[in-house]
């Protein structure tokens, strides 16, 4: 026969630390300094344990958390090793390691319909086999269904191989493969010991395969909710920045959008009540209203009153700030004609180009609140070197050591920005509020600037 | 040799173009300088390095003498930031196959342009890169490690103030196994305050990083704690640093208008003794954090020279250093420090 013959399943080995004592324990003299080994022995295996459940907590993702596996469990328990998952949502085995523990493939489950590898992930039961030097169909290929990973294993031969099984929560959700070249095979003890591994790590990978899956959810629903990537038009620039209040999350109740083409554009910056990712999903919503209602009517005092009806029509308690301005850029880049709205939002500041910080005239009733509202429109020109820029109250409400940073830091910083781009005026703003704060809490932050292009 | 020669003309042409282009703050002229160089097979990294960083240093000492403020700085490098940005648009051609590394500046670290530069870097070097830009909390970079697991976290600092934040990084990503690899001109000239905050690596430029982050192992330990004595004094230092901050600064201000025999630069002792009363503490969190008191002598030396460029009397200097000391009675080690170290700096540097 050639290949592989099953041995003892390590399932069946005692569990670590009840073991009896191996038979040469028993004679003589050399039992004491056995009973010393193997006392060191068992310590190493519960610091390795521990040094597993501690090191596999620090990684909720699943890559790191497998690369880190890897790295615990080679060289000191096996010479190779590779980690197959079940993916249940599709009919695919993830392989991952080898040689290059970044490594990473799939292959059909059917392809390992019969092999050793898909038994022990039925079964949750470990597998170990010994494999001779001769021969095709022997244990490596029971227990590695991709061929470039067989072949590195195959240059361990004689070899033994042990499929342990992860099982985390009551399901088997991966097998990890070791392999151990000539004259380094499993013992009952090692196998053991790579059950009690093998036991914490499956917990590890199933979190980490839970929390992959939800990132990957949460993903895709927040990427219509984060601040979106600017256009950059002919005869304008545009600058913008948010910092969120939730710092790990990229989103909040602060929003901005540009609409429009060629000269005609439309720049929304908007704060809904709340924050986190309930404001977030609000904000969704009144951007989606907005991009709406412009299809219909360019002019920002219509945007708004759209807005406002399709907020109030929708019956919840919810109200949303916003600013609107309509900007269209002459043709020779060096002036603009803005038209401003706003909705119960700060209004805009005007940066000239001579220093000089001019607060916008305009106003409005907040949307979402009150029925058939109507807004009124102001406009204003911006000459070469004017920025026009639009803030959340995140910014003059941050609160330092010395109360709220207030309207007049905001607009004792800008006379220096005078002429700057917009993307200055924006870093500038945001750098002195959050060092204003020194470290505490904020509100969600969004900032806006406009200026033309020359 | 010849062509290398030739090759090395040509950046030092455009350096100086470059330059030009960053004092009258034209975008298309500094992006036409880059790309001039790349359309001839100049590597981006040498075009990052030896163009773009090169110039944003002589940014830097045009601030330092008091030629520019901070406004001019910052106008001029959102025009290197453009050419930064047409370096990316010649290094994303190259396949990114490397696996992925996040770039980020922590806390009170608003450099932003070197990270990105790195970035830049790294991505002509094929890997995907992930820029979290300027001051980024720690959850936010742990969600994006959490997210991303990526091959390495790379971090740039640039002032002594985000040291300690940056810290903050290197246990966010060592904790998860995750290399990281530090560089930017915090660490200054060598590896060593790099090591003593647990990073991975330390790079002195981007072309070095891009060598760098290919040797990182895949999986390390998380990063030793630091000497607890001196971490305990730098936390509370961080604490009271806005105390600390106004009573130095008022008093430190007070004795500038004595000292000052000339009218005219008390107004910009006045702007930059922020930033130098800032520094000063900064020094004392990162040589207590890194075991390298030369942060102070640094410090110092830089305040000086910076007061030079004034015509300020240098005798502030020591002045800011007593000032400090008296006021870090409570805080052995840190007195210890400024007591030894400050000095050394002032009476090296700056001096007509
Ligand atoms: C532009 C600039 C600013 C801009 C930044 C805008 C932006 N979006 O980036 C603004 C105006 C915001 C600013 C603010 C301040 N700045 Co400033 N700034 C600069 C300047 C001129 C250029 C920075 C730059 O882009 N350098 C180009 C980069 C690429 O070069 P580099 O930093 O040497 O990086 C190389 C290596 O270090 C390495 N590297 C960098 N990062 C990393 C990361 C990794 C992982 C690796 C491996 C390698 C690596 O690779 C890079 C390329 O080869 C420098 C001058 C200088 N010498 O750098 C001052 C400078 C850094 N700033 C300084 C100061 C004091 C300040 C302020 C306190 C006051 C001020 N001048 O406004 C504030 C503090 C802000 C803060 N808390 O962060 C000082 C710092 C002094 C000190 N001893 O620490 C400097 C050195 C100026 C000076 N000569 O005094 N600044």
């Amino acid at each position: 026969m050639t290949g592989s013959k099953p041995a003892a399943p390590g399932a069946q080995a005692p569990p670590l630390g009840e073991r009896a004592a191996p038979a040469e324990a028993e004679h003589g003299t050399r039992s004491l300094l056995s009973d010393q080994q193997l006392l060191a022995g068992a310590r190493e295996r519960i610091a390795l344990t521990a040094e597993v459940t501690t090191q596999l907590a620090g990684s909720l993702n699943l890559r790191r958390t497998i690369l880190r596996l890897f790295a615990l469990v080679r060289p000191g328990m096996a010479d190779w090793v590779m980690l197959a998952m079940a993916d249940d949502s599709s009919s695919r085995l993830s392989l991952f390691g080898g040689k290059n523990p970044t490594f990473s493939t799939a292959v059909h489950r059917a392809e390992a319909e019969d092999l050793g590898l898909t038994r022990v992930l039925r079964s949750g039961r470990s597998e170990l086999l010994h494999v001779v030097d001769t021969g095709h169909a022997d244990g490596l290929d029971s227990m590695i269904p991709h061929d470039g990973l067989r072949s590195e294993a195959t240059a361990l031969r004689p070899a033994d191989v042990l499929g342990v099984a992860l099982t985390a929560r009551g399901s088997t959700v991966g097998v990890l493969v070791l392999v151990r070249g000539a004259g380094r095979g499993f013992t009952e003890e090692d196998v053991a010991l790579a059950e009690v591994v093998a036991a914490r790590a499956a917990t590890a990978l199933d979190s980490a395969r839970l929390y992959e899956e939800r990132t990957r959810v949460a993903s895709v629903l927040q990427s219509g909710l984060r601040p979106p990537v600017l256009p950059r038009p002919d005869g304008l620039r545009l600058a913008a920045r948010f910092r969120a209040a939730a710092q790990h999350l990229d989103i909040g109740g602060d929003f901005y959008d540009v609409h429009g083409s060629g000269d005609d554009w439309l720049v929304v910056l908007g704060d809904v009540c709340g924050k986190g990712v309930e404001a977030a999903v609000l904000t969704g919503r009144a951007r989606q209203s907005v991009r709406t209602a412009y299809h219909f009517d360019r002019r920002p005092g219509g945007v708004l009153a759209a807005l406002n009806a399709v907020l109030y029509e929708e019956d919840s308690d919810r109200f949303v700030t916003v600013v609107c301005a309509r900007v269209r850029p002459a043709a020779d880049g060096r002036s603009a004609e803005v038209t401003l709205a706003v909705a119960g939002h700060p209004p805009p500041l005007l940066v000239r180009a001579d220093g000089s910080v001019v607060e916008t005239e305009v106003a409005g009733t907040v949307a979402g609140v009150l029925p058939d509202v109507a807004y009124t429109e102001t406009a204003l020109r911006l000459e070469s070197g004017d920025t026009l820029l639009m803030f959340t109250d995140g910014i003059y409400e941050a609160r330092g050591p010395d109360g709220c940073y207030g309207m007049d830091r905001l607009r004792a910083l800008l006379p220096a920005y005078a002429g700057a781009s917009p993307a200055v005026v924006c870093e500038a703003v945001e750098r002195d509020v959050v060092e204003y704060l020194g470290g505490r809490a904020h509100d969600d932050m969004a900032l806006f600037a406009v200026s033309c292009e020359r | 040799m010849a062509e290398q020669s030739d090759q090395s003309d040509a950046v030092l042409d455009a350096l100086g173009r470059f330059d030009g282009a960053l004092a009258s703050v034209d975008v298309d002229a500094a992006v036409a300088a880059v790309e001039g160089l790349l359309d001839d097979g100049v590597d981006p990294a040498t075009v990052l390095v030896d163009v773009i960083s090169s110039a944003q240093r002589i940014v830097g000492d045009r601030w330092q003498r008091g030629e520019w403020t901070v406004a001019e700085e910052h106008a001029a490098t959102a025009v290197a930031v453009s050419a930064t940005e047409a370096v990316a648009r010649y290094a994303r051609r190259v396949p990114a196959t490397r696996g992925r590394v996040v770039v980020a500046c922590a806390e009170r670290e608003w450099h932003a342009l070197p990270a990105m530069i790195v970035g830049t870097a790294l991505r002509g070097a094929g890997w995907e890169v992930t820029l979290l830009g300027a001051s980024t909390p720690p959850l936010r970079l742990s969600q994006y490690l959490q997210d991303l697991g990526p091959d390495a976290t790379a971090v740039s600092c640039s002032v002594l103030g985000a040291l300690p934040t940056t810290r903050r990084f290197i246990e966010a990503s060592t904790s998860a196994g995750i290399p990281v690899v530090v560089g930017g001109s915090a660490f200054g000239v060598d590896g060593r305050r790099a090591t003593a905050l647990g990073a991975t690596a330390w790079a002195a430029s981007a072309r070095d990083a891009v060598a760098v982050v290919a040797e990182l192992p895949t999986v390390v330990p998380e990063a030793a704690p630091l000497p607890g004595p001196a971490v305990g004094e730098q936390a509370a230092l961080e604490l009271i640093h806005h105390r600390l901050f106004t009573g130095l600064r008022e008093r430190w201000a007070l004795a500038a208008q004595v000292v000052t025999t000339e009218q005219l630069p008390l107004d910009s002792v006045a702007a930059v003794a922020v930033d130098v009363v800032n520094q000063a503490l900064h020094a004392v969190w990162s040589a207590l954090l890194t075991g390298d008191p030369t942060t102070l002598s640094e410090t110092a030396a830089w305040t000086a020279a910076l007061l030079f460029a004034r015509g300020v009397e240098p005798g502030l200097v020591d002045e800011l250093g007593r000032l400090l000391a008296a006021d870090l009675r409570d805080f052995p080690l840190a007195r210890d420090l400024v007591d030894r170290h400050w000095t050394d700096g002032a009476l090296t540097a700056g001096r007509p």
